[in-house]
């Protein structure tokens, strides 16, 4: 076939389709970077060259906005987040799948049943709970509801099946014991469904909003999200250093998903085969 | 053989041992708050005190015209966000897989890109790309697209579309990769025996491609359905707390300030939220027996 019949019209569109989501989709990515270097003036009317103001604009995150301060409280939220994630719910997806029981699988699936329930629906009666907990304004108001996850429980369910019931039966004619077969011998074959469901409570975690708006008060307390959209609510916005934030609090995510596309993908979509 | 029985129940033990932490997190932070709603929802807040009202939130909420008008942006943003990114996604998704030969990858993670990012950012990124003397405006008035500036963020109908614009950006790749692994796993030999009998491209993609992947669009469109029931983030932060004058109000957002913001009425605040936790399962329950008929055949 020669070079131009390959060039058909289908194939002119498709590539031109491809061009314009392309653009569309990177552009805003090209803008913060650039946002970053601009003053708060360029920023809003949209230039497209950096400027030179990356290094003020800095200045004013990290010492008007304490932006290492967000990252840490955001960062060692989502770290404690996932690993008590992992443990409570790589057990209970454990328990359900190899231990079968009908009373247990009643229990699934009322945890499954409250799938549908919208968070805004268990936000209030949770911050009563919390408020009569004395735990408002703290980081453990934030990690304590978000540790079980049903979708995680289900997810890791779903991955267990595929682990060969022989495998366990020959450990136990060896004499092993349950929570040895978990650890030593379930648990290290199963990586990759760990770190997919660690990226989705992570990236969950990390972007949360509604919750911890309703919960951190004090400025000390604040998360990246809640720092950036209280900067979005102050009388006069810093539109440079929030674009440096911005920026900030997008790299963790993107340096995720650069290095682990395929976990990521799969952390993202869940166990849809 | 009595042996056996006891060690059936160590079994047993350890299986509910592994449960056990799951369930009781289940219960103080699942089971209590849906428990201790029913006994918010029938009470009216007035400051720090609160009365029985029995279904009086009900009642108001149905002469609460904010509150329905809000519940309508939902429906809106349903019927015309979701077929439109679900299309555009399904077009990109069938280009990748078949249209092109080289950068499939590179094109993908381009388009998947903005599903990286959360809806804060999201929010901030458009609100600032579509100021009134903004980016966007700039490009298109210099481009003499338009006469004037459009008012992205300030006018009703067109915040409206702002809305729609931002959720479009960052959920089709997301959806296009979920239907690229569909479209991986149909097996190529449907597609060579229909080209034996003669079948076109086209017809080959609307009686083979599409009802195979019916069940794969359906899951996307439950997902998106909850997702915009839910939707929070961007009228707050993009439109501004449901603005210009409530033309992008969504029922969750009117809830949380009903709730956190205006006048700390938990009472009708349940009661409103008790209306989306309906629709929603609806919805779902109408969703996932489609799903789940397709799924028999």
């Amino acid at each position: 076939m020669s070079m131009v019949r390959s060039w058909t019209l289908g194939r002119v569109v498709s590539l031109v389709v491809l061009l314009a989501a392309t653009a569309f989709s990177v552009f805003p990515f090209v803008w913060m970077l650039v946002g970053a270097t601009l003053n708060p003036n360029e920023v809003l009317r949209g230039a497209l060259r950096p400027g030179a103001e990356f290094a003020s604009n800095w200045v004013k995150a990290t010492r008007m906005y304490n932006l290492p301060l967000f990252f840490w409280n955001s960062l060692k939220i989502a770290v404690v987040t996932v690993l008590l994630g992992l443990l409570v719910n790589g057990f209970a997806a454990y328990g359900f799948e190899k231990y079968p029981s009908k009373a247990r699988d009643r229990v699934f699936n009322v945890l499954l049943l409250t799938l549908i329930i919208p968070q805004i629906a268990l936000v209030i009666p949770m911050f009563r709970m919390f408020a009569f907990m004395r735990l408002l304004d703290s980081h453990m108001a934030i990690i304590l509801p978000a540790i079980m996850s049903v979708f995680i429980i289900f997810f890791m369910r779903q991955n267990f099946k595929m682990f060969p019931s022989e495998i366990i039966e020959a450990a136990r004619a060896d004499g092993a014991s349950e929570l040895t077969i978990f650890v030593r011998i379930v648990t290290p074959s199963m990586q990759a469904t760990y770190v997919s469901s660690a990226i989705y409570i992570f990236i969950n975690q990390w972007n949360s909003y509604l919750w911890p708006l309703i919960t951190i008060l004090s400025d000390a307390k604040k998360t990246m999200p809640i720092a950036i959209s209280s900067m979005m609510s102050a009388y006069t916005i810093e539109y440079g250093a929030l674009m440096v934030i911005v920026c900030i609090s997008v790299l963790p995510v993107l340096i995720l998903f650069l290095a682990l596309q395929r976990q990521f993908v799969a952390g993202l979509l869940g166990s849809v085969k | 053989m009595k042996q056996k029985a006891s060690y059936q129940r160590y079994l047993n033990r350890f299986g509910w041992f592994c449960v056990l932490p799951s369930v009781a997190l289940f219960g103080v932070f699942m089971l209590y708050p849906i428990l201790s709603s029913l006994y918010y929802v029938t009470r009216r807040w007035k400051g720090m005190s609160n009365t029985f009202i029995g279904l009086g939130n009900f009642i108001r909420m149905g002469q609460d015209k904010v509150f329905l008008s809000a519940l309508g942006n939902n429906f809106l943003f349903m019927v015309v966000q979701i077929p439109l990114m679900v299309f555009l996604a399904l077009v990109l998704a069938v280009i990748l897989n078949q249209g092109i030969r080289r950068f499939k990858g590179a094109f993908r993670l381009a388009i998947f890109l903005p599903a990286v990012t959360s809806l804060v950012v999201v929010s901030v990124l458009f609100r600032v790309l579509l100021q009134e003397n903004g980016m966007l405006n700039n490009v298109l008035l210099k481009a003499h697209l338009i006469a004037e500036p459009i008012g992205w963020l300030n006018d009703a109908a067109w915040a409206k579309v702002t809305i729609i614009l931002a959720m479009t950006w960052r959920w089709t790749g997301y959806n296009m990769v979920f239907f690229l692994v569909g479209l991986q796993s149909i097996d190529p030999q449907i597609y060579e025996a229909a080209e034996v009998d003669g079948a076109s491209k086209a017809r080959q993609f609307f009686t083979i491609t599409i009802p195979l992947l019916v069940p794969v669009i359906l899951f996307s469109v439950v997902t998106s359905t909850s997702g915009t029931m839910q939707l929070f983030d961007e009228p707050n932060i993009l439109t501004w707390q449901g603005g210009p004058a409530n033309a992008t109000m969504t029922a969750a957002l009117y809830i949380y300030r009903q709730a956190f913001f205006v006048n700390a009425d938990f009472g009708y605040a349940t009661a409103m939220s008790y209306v989306v936790v309906l629709i929603s399962g609806i919805f779902a329950f109408a969703q996932m027996r489609l799903l789940g008929d397709r799924g028999n055949k």
